[in-house]
């Protein structure tokens, strides 16, 4: 494994930058495709904001300063490309974020690329109720096992309200599940 | 180590590679099985992910044609455009300010339009250190309310005091 340092230099120089791509995208596509599959749980929907994103990792490495770490510039560009295209579907559809949430778990039912049992298909209902932030957070450290520090560098949030909003989204799970 | 032999024999290096191989399979297994939440990828999708990628930043972006009819009307559109701001001009006397505007037309620009603004961006647009709470609510309210409020309404009001070094 190149260090990443040394893999900026070498995405951001001509002659290796087509290597030094795939590297990245090979390194990176299960850990950001899980991290956008949560945000928009349709597979559809991530693979085309997955493309969308590493795309514009390629067109903008030559910008890329080093003042965050690589990996967390990369999960923000995937996590605002995966928030917009909620935005922008919710917007489409004239609906609130709550409902389409509610509409996507009710497909994921009939969907064939989800194989959840019933408690994680209650655990996905009971994500559909949390307030975008809190979901985010949850799904990043619970799931995706990020620290509170990689978290907070990703969302530009701080330690206290990463560990605040963490806290209410189990405490609403949990109730969602015992009421449920 | 001695031990009395049974005909029985093992791979070469077998036990050498057991910790490792049974370490990887139970933190593979660890994480399917407490972390898995039933989404599921098609088969193969990783694998071709790469090329796909490669397709779309090596294929030239599509040029975008004008349409003809279009350019007919264009000179002509801009004419009007410039007439119209000029007559518009020779009749105002003074410049229009934001203060010009009233407060019920901005009032009903927002409630008409939709500006798609998030809480969030409403929240940094807002200039909260201008703002007291005696703007928003008319009633007074001391401290010893909102913490019996708080403490009345809400089950986890001891787990509000976050540590910080937690």
């Amino acid at each position: 494994m190149v260090s990443e340092e040394l893999l900026v230099q070498q995405l951001q120089a001509p002659t290796t930058q087509a290597s030094a791509f795939q590297l990245l995208v090979n390194t990176y596509k299960e850990r950001l495709y899980w991290h956008i599959r949560r945000i928009v749980v349709d597979h559809d929907d991530t693979d085309d904001i997955l493309q969308n994103t590493f795309i514009k990792i390629f067109r903008n490495i030559g910008g890329f300063k080093g003042e965050s770490k690589l990996y967390s510039w990369m999960y923000r560009i995937a996590t605002n490309e995966a928030l917009s295209f909620m935005k922008e579907k919710t917007r489409k559809l004239g609906n609130n974020d709550m409902e389409v949430q509610q509409k996507l778990i009710e497909n994921l039912e009939s969907d064939v690329y989800f194989e959840g049992d019933f408690i994680q298909l209650q655990l996905q209902k009971a994500l559909a109720t949390l307030p975008e932030k809190q979901k985010l957070v949850f799904n990043m450290k619970y799931f995706e096992e990020l620290k509170y520090e990689e978290i907070s560098e990703i969302l530009e949030t701080s330690v206290g309200a990463l560990k605040a909003s963490y806290h209410l989204a189990v405490k609403k799970i949990e109730s969602f599940l015992i009421e449920n | 180590m001695n031990k009395k032999l049974d005909g029985f024999k093992i791979p070469e290096d077998y036990l050498d590679n057991f910790t490792h191989k049974l370490m990887a399979k139970i933190s593979e297994e660890g994480s399917r099985e407490t972390k898995r939440d039933g989404f599921k990828v098609p088969e193969a999708y990783f694998d071709s992910l790469y090329s796909n990628i490669e397709t779309k930043i090596n294929s030239p972006s599509p040029k975008v044609i004008q349409l003809n009819p279009i350019k007919k009307y264009y000179y002509a559109a801009v004419a009007a455009v410039l007439l119209f701001f000029i007559g518009l001009n020779l009749n105002t006397t003074a410049e229009i300010t934001f203060d010009d505007l009233a407060i019920s037309d901005i009032e009903s620009y927002f409630e008409e339009n939709d500006l798609d603004f998030s809480t969030y961006e409403l929240a940094e647009m807002l200039p909260i250190d201008e703002l007291e709470i005696k703007d928003i609510i008319d009633h007074q309210l001391n401290d010893e309310n909102i913490i019996d409020y708080i403490d009345n309404s809400t089950d986890t009001f001891e787990e509000l005091n976050f540590d910080p070094n937690e």
